[in-house]
Order: C-alpha cells, then sequence, then structure tokens
C-alpha cells in the first residue's frame, strides 16, 4: 500500500475509535445545525406578551386595547392600573412593553386638547422590543388616522382621506427577505461559522494529539519523512467528512429549509467546498504558528469563537471601528458568507463574487508557509502542557 | 468528622495547587473571563448602525423630490452617495456592496403630491443585515412622516382653516419610550448577556479542565483516588473554584460595563447575591461534565462551542416565550439561561432581588439537582476513572524500567 493511504487509514482508524471525534464532528455540529433551524421555525417570535394600561376607560380607549389585542405581533396579557405597576411587570419580564392611554383621553381629544398615548419597550430585549415598537406604532397611527379621517370629513372635506393624513408614502421592500424571516437572516451565516469553528478544533486537536502520544515520528516515518505526505493523508478524511457535512448543511438550509436560493447551486456548492479547504488551510496555520496542542486549540478557540462577531453577521463591518473592522477578513467563514450574500440571497452574476473565491486559495496557500515548522515539531515532539 | 475536615484542608491544597500549576486552567479562570468582555464590547461598541449608504433613482426630478432626497440624507440612518440614472445602475452599485438601498422616486412624484393624492416611493433594501435594513426602515419612516406633516400643513391652510387644530398642532401626540437600554444600542443590549455566558463557560472549561488534568496525572487524585469522603473533596475544590473566581466575577459584573457604559441600573449587592446560585450550580454541572473529559485539550473540542448553542438557548436574541417546549426545557437546563434573564432585568431595568425571584429560585434548583448528579459523578465516574488510570500508569512505569524510552509524563513535568 502506497504511504499516503497508509496514513489515511491510520486517520480513520484514529478518527473511529475516539467517542471525542464522533462527538466533534458530528454530534455537535449537527446538533447546532438542528437547533438553530428549529428554534426559529415561525421566522419571527409573534405574540410577544404585552401590557395596555388604560387610565381612560371610555369607550375610545377600549377600542384601542381590543385593536391591538387583534394584532398579529402582540399579546395582551396583563391590564395593569398604573404605570407603575406595569413598570414593575417588565422588569419581572412579565411583559416586553406597555401602552399607556391617559386619563380623559377621549374627552381631551375630541375638544382638541391634544391628549398624548405614549408606548413603552423593553429594549434589553431587542427582537421583542422592535416587533413591539412595530406594532405599537401601527395601532397609534390607525388610531389616529380615524379620529383625524372624523374631523376632516366634519369640516366637509371629501377627499381621500389616507392621501390626506400621509402625503408621501415610502414602501419599504427587503430584496430576497421580504418576510423580515429571523432565521434565514441567522442560520445562514452562523452555522458554517459553527463549522468553522468545529473544523479548526479538530484539525489542531487531532494534529496536536500526534505530538502528544509521541505518534508524530512514527507518522513521519509512514509518510517516508515528508511532511506534506503526512499531513495530506492525516486531513484527507477528515476534509472528506466535513465536505459532505458542508454540502449536507447548503442542502439543509437551502433546499429542506427553503431558504432563498435565486444563484447557482453549483457555485454555492463549490463556495462550501473550498470553504472546508479554507478553514483546514487556516487550522493547519495556526497549529504551524503554535506546533502545541494547547496553545493552538486556545488560539483556534478563540478565533472560531470571535468570528462569530467580527465576521460581521448581526452588526456591519462597516459601523465597527476600522481596527477592529479589519479583522472581519482574516476568518474564512466571513468569505462564505459573502458569498451566500451574492450568490443565493441576492442571486447577482459571479463576477461580484471572484475575490471571496480567491481569498479561499489564499487561506489553502497560506499554510505551506509554516510547513517547516510543523515538520520540526513532528519529528521531535515535545509536550507542553 | 474530623477526617471530612481533615480531607478538606488537604484537597483544598490539593486543588488549589493543581489549578496554580498549569497554565492552561489559569487562562481559562482568568485571562479568559478578563479579556473576552473587552475583545467582545470593542466590536460591537459603536452600538448603532449609523450612515448606511444608499443611492437614488430620482425619475421626478423637481423640487419636492430633492427635497426628499435632502432630508433622507440629513437623518442619521441613511447616507445618500449620489444618483443613479435608472434601476440597473443602482443594481450594479449594490451588487458591489457600495450601498446597501436604493431609494426609487417615480416620475409624477410631485404631481400627485400637488393633486392632493398619495406621492409614492419606493425603498429597495438589501436584506444581508437586518440592522442596516432597520436603520433605513426607521430614517424613511420618520422623514415620511415629517414631511407629509408639511405637505399637510400646505393642503389644509388651502382649504379648510377651520381643521386648523390638524395642522397647528399634532391632535394627538404620540411618543415611545425605549426602557432599560435606552438608545436601543447593540452594545448595551447583547453585551451584559454575554458577559454572564462567559462567565459561566470560564467556570465550566476551567473545572473540565481540572478534570482532564486529574485523569492525566491521577497520582496527584487525592481524595479521589484513596477513600476520602467525596462530599467534602467537591466542597473543597468548590471553595478552590470560588475564590478564584471572585476576582473575574467582580469584574464582569462591575467593572466591564463601567468601562463601556452599559446600563447600570442594578445594585451590584443584590446581583452578587443572585449570581452566586449561578456560579454554583455551574460548578456542579462542570463535576458532571468531567466524566467526559479524558485529557486536559478534550474542553476544547466538547465544549466551546456550546457556548453558541447557551446563547441562543439564553432567550437574549431569540424571545424564551417562542421557543417549542423541546428548547424551552433545554433552555431551563441551563445555569446561563436564569444568569442572563435575572442579571439583564437587573443591570439594565433596575430589577430587585424580589422582582427577578422566579429566575432566582430556579437558579437554586438547579444547583440542588446538579449538585446530586455531581456526587454522583464523581463517586461512580471520576473516581473509578482516575483509580484505573494510575493503576494503568503504575503498571507502565513497571514495564517502563525494562524498556521503553519515552516517557511522556515526566517530559511534560520538567517544563
Amino acid at each position: 500500500m502506497c504511504p499516503f493511504l497508509q496514513i489515511c487509514k491510520r486517520s480513520v482508524l484514529q478518527l473511529v475509535r475516539r467517542p471525542i471525534y464522533w462527538v466533534g464532528i458530528f454530534l455537535l455540529p449537527l446538533f447546532c445545525f438542528l437547533m438553530l433551524a428549529s428554534l426559529m421555525e415561525e421566522g419571527l417570535p409573534i405574540r410577544t406578551p404585552a401590557a395596555v394600561v388604560d387610565k381612560d376607560g371610555s369607550a375610545l380607549s377600549r377600542q384601542i386595547t381590543q385593536q391591538l389585542g387583534g394584532m398579529q405581533m402582540v399579546d395582551i396579557t396583563e391590564m395593569p392600573n398604573s404605570f407603575t405597576q406595569a413598570r414593575h411587570l417588565m422588569q419581572e419580564g412579565k411583559i416586553f412593553g406597555f401602552f399607556l392611554i391617559p386619563e380623559n383621553f377621549e374627552a381631551d381629544l375630541l375638544s382638541g386638547r391634544a391628549p398624548q398615548i405614549s408606548f413603552y419597550t423593553n429594549t434589553t430585549y431587542f427582537v421583542p422590543a422592535s416587533l413591539l415598537f412595530k406594532t405599537f406604532k401601527a395601532t397609534a397611527m390607525y388610531a389616529k388616522a380615524g379620529v383625524a379621517s372624523e374631523v376632516i370629513s366634519s369640516v366637509g372635506f371629501t377627499s381621500n382621506p389616507s392621501a390626506m393624513l400621509l402625503p408621501v408614502n415610502i414602501t419599504t421592500r427587503g430584496i430576497g427577505n421580504p418576510g423580515l424571516n429571523y432565521a434565514i437572516y441567522l442560520c445562514v451565516s452562523f452555522l458554517p461559522c459553527v463549522l468553522q469553528l468545529m473544523i479548526l478544533l479538530v484539525t489542531c486537536f487531532s494534529l496536536g494529539q500526534e505530538i502528544k502520544y509521541h505518534t508524530s515520528v512514527n507518522l513521519m516515518q509512514i509518510a517516508r519523512g515528508s511532511i506534506v505526505r503526512a499531513l495530506a493523508g492525516k486531513l484527507f478524511p477528515q476534509t472528506l467528512i466535513w465536505i459532505v457535512l458542508a454540502v449536507f448543511l447548503e442542502s439543509w438550509l437551502f433546499r429542506w429549509q427553503g431558504y432563498p436560493m435565486h444563484g447557482s447551486w453549483w457555485w454555492m456548492t463549490l463556495s462550501q467546498v473550498l470553504f472546508v479547504l479554507a478553514s483546514q488551510g487556516f487550522a493547519l496555520f495556526c497549529f504551524g504558528l503554535l506546533p502545541n496542542l494547547r496553545l493552538s486549540l486556545s488560539v483556534c478557540a478563540l478565533l472560531g469563537i470571535l468570528s462569530f462577531s467580527v465576521a460581521a453577521f448581526s452588526f456591519p463591518m462597516q459601523s465597527m471601528y476600522g481596527a477592529i473592522g479589519i479583522f472581519s477578513y482574516i476568518v474564512p467563514t466571513r468569505y462564505n458568507y459573502l458569498i451566500y450574500i451574492d450568490q443565493a440571497l441576492n442571486g447577482i452574476d459571479i463576477y461580484y463574487s471572484r475575490w471571496w473565491f480567491v481569498a479561499y486559495f489564499i487561506f489553502m496557500v497560506v499554510p505551506l508557509a509554516v510547513l517547516p515548522r510543523i515538520k520540526k515539531a513532528f519529528l521531535h515532539p515535545v509536550y507542553e502542557p | 468528622m474530623k477526617n471530612f475536615f481533615k480531607t478538606y484542608y488537604t484537597e483544598f491544597l490539593r486543588e488549589f495547587s493543581l489549578v496554580k500549576g498549569d497554565m492552561g486552567i489559569l487562562i481559562f479562570f482568568l485571562l479568559l473571563p478578563i479579556a473576552y468582555p473587552i475583545v467582545y464590547s470593542l466590536i460591537y461598541n459603536p452600538e448603532l448602525v449609523r450612515e448606511v449608504t444608499v443611492v437614488v433613482v430620482d425619475h421626478d426630478r423637481t423640487p419636492l423630490s430633492r427635497e426628499l432626497t435632502r432630508r433622507l440624507d440629513a437623518t442619521e440612518g441613511i447616507r445618500s452617495i449620489g444618483y443613479a440614472t435608472d434601476l440597473s445602475d443602482a443594481r450594479k452599485a449594490m451588487n458591489s456592496h457600495e450601498v446597501y438601498g436604493i431609494l426609487e422616486i417615480p416620475e409624477g412624484f410631485a404631481r400627485s403630491a400637488g393633486r392632493g393624492e398619495q406621492a409614492e416611493a419606493v425603498f429597495y433594501c438589501e436584506m444581508s443585515l437586518l440592522l442596516r435594513y432597520r436603520a433605513i426602515l426607521v430614517s424613511a419612516t420618520n422623514v415620511m412622516q415629517d414631511l407629509g406633516g408639511t405637505l399637510t400643513t400646505e393642503r389644509i391652510d388651502r382649504i379648510a382653516p377651520l381643521a386648523e387644530t390638524i395642522a397647528t398642532g399634532d391632535l394627538m401626540p404620540i411618543s415611545n419610550i425605549s426602557m432599560g437600554n435606552i438608545e436601543s444600542g447593540f452594545d448595551s443590549f447583547v453585551m451584559p448577556g454575554i458577559l454572564i455566558l462567559i462567565l459561566q463557560q470560564s467556570l465550566m472549561l476551567a473545572i473540565g479542565m481540572c478534570g482532564g488534568a486529574l485523569r492525566e496525572h491521577p497520582l496527584k487524585g487525592g481524595a479521589i483516588l484513596g477513600n476520602g469522603s467525596i462530599i467534602s473533596s467537591m466542597m473543597a475544590r468548590m471553595s478552590v473554584y470560588l475564590i478564584i473566581s471572585i476576582i473575574p466575577a467582580i469584574y464582569i459584573m462591575h467593572y466591564v460595563p463601567l468601562m463601556f457604559r452599559f446600563p447600570m441600573e442594578g445594585n451590584i449587592l443584590q446581583e452578587f447575591l443572585f449570581i452566586l446560585p449561578m456560579i454554583f450550580s455551574t460548578i456542579f454541572l462542570a463535576f458532571i461534565f468531567q466524566a467526559f473529559v479524558r485529557e486536559r485539550e478534550s474542553v476544547f473540542v466538547l465544549w466551546v462551542v456550546t457556548s453558541v448553542i447557551f446563547l441562543f438557548l439564553s432567550g437574549l436574541t431569540w424571545p424564551r416565550y417562542a421557543m417549542s417546549s423541546v428548547w424551552k426545557f433545554l433552555s431551563d437546563c441551563v445555569p446561563a439561561t436564569w444568569g442572563v434573564q435575572g442579571f439583564i432585568r437587573m443591570n439594565t431595568n433596575g430589577a430587585s432581588l424580589a422582582q427577578v425571584r422566579p429566575d432566582y429560585i430556579n437558579l437554586w434548583i438547579l444547583t440542588a439537582v446538579y449538585a446530586v448528579g455531581a456526587y454522583i459523578v464523581q463517586r461512580f465516574i471520576q473516581r473509578p476513572a482516575v483509580r484505573r488510570a494510575a493503576a494503568a500508569l503504575q503498571q507502565a512505569d513497571s514495564e517502563q524500567t525494562e524498556a521503553a524510552p519515552i516517557k511522556p509524563d515526566t517530559s511534560a513535568q520538567h517544563r
């Protein structure tokens, strides 16, 4: 058997025999895939618990309460009697916002004393607060419009009341994700990042084990002294598994979950395959810089976890401080995300994504620079705890 | 009883020297909770998404359409980088990530407004990031109302002076107030929760590694290896972890919010009282986790990714009321869920300890449940495992005196 295949076989046996690889390669990533997608199955959290403080108790104020209760996004669970009570409910986490109708609201409104309607949202919780804000604002606007159109028609003005109230209307259209589906926005970036994290950790772990248990000497012997052959044989079985997982993730998200896929499947699949190789290259580079099990794992864990934030999946890179935002470009998952935006979400020409593909290749080439260091570490293994 | 205290004393010293002498464990205990919050906070510190670049396709070219563009450009959320001749030109700018929104003003925009009809314009948003969409949406809504108000005033003045109230004074002012995180900043929203998560994860990783270290150097096992009381040993080790994590906990809960100006409405003493059972239950959970850690470095592969899982289970981003029962149950089992929920309400909303009572009680319940689990694991899994490892090591040692040249464990020690 040729040395490459011999090493592959050895590597496969190592993977199969230790439960930690089963957990790290299959159990954890697949659990994350399942969890994130099913956690947010509804797309948006509907029926946010909220309250109405109705200090007026008039026909009009009750009508507003009813309207609010009929909205899809809120669930009026409490009817506290005062602002203080409502605030306490919010602090206890029972409601995420409340709508305050002041005393003498109806009477003041009809006599033109301009009563003020206020609503309070608990922005400690971002998503519920945003949804409540939208619903509360819409309800208040409708209530206002209803009264205003009565006033307008009472003075004998019969034109289109909506044009009267809202002379300029700007419709906002979200391209690709019109329903503002939170799962679409989150899973496509976070799940590849989970995959990247596990690729980084498992790659460094499996290489570091060779040094820790001094089996790397034996590995180099089988490879006849060639570090390229040793690493290729060692990582090839993992590469295959990761590629299967990455392509599975792609089909899981875009086919079975039905997330927007407006471009070519081939480019996305190519991106997934190259993403795996780029992540492995990145891991190899980290390992080469610090050929030590714990240190390289620490660095990979740090970068892998920071990737979730610094790769700008939720907070745009353009709004970060420049010195921080630049780190966004040193992690492979960023390019996977950019290609997803171009190819799947927006479905634009591959020309616009060309540099992201080039970046993948840079990640694959970079570890060549540290191969001599890995070779040295493999030939003279020293385990530092 | 005397034995109990003796075991406690020796175990305390043993565990302390184990932690003190192991760089990896110390990094998890101290460096991780000190460095991570700073790095994270710096990433999100700009708080708001401002000046999202957009391009305007103006088919109308009237004073009103230019007024609309000017007003949009003047908002906090939007920056217009110029006009595009048509939609396909604008698309090109969006495709190359120069702009994230396209405002299209159709021909006849000003004419409809002048006729008393509704003048329509469309804003196309790139949907890769919801925060960008939100910035555009909020700015566009504000401008829409503002410009609409100006136009309505003009019209009403022309037609019906009687209906003046609508135009001059707003007949029903609407005000909205953000509670807690009053600027709706992203950093102030996400960080207080993440801080608590970091506290839990650093404890889990460090204690998990302690367990792995024990199996690799079983002869240092102390009470676990011998016949000492497991309860006493667990208490001794808990004391060590508690003492070490006091400084990170104070730093995370008080100084990090202070440094980055997060909301700090809570009473710090009550916050500590609140977080104490979370630390207890986390330590017990980590004792259970030790069953799965065969060597020190396993914790990286096994536990690091759970940070992502726990972040979503904590209900910080995806609220708990919208979770299905399975996920809710899983979320209930994580100490950090209650820690995050309680802490952000105390810290950001100024809740008192009494107001987070359900969360506090849940933390104590978790502590009790995990304490039992921890005892079982330590007694029936960890102790036999350490004993087996010790026996294997002794056997290997006796064989080594005959042949094998490589001694991994000793080579590790003199470094």
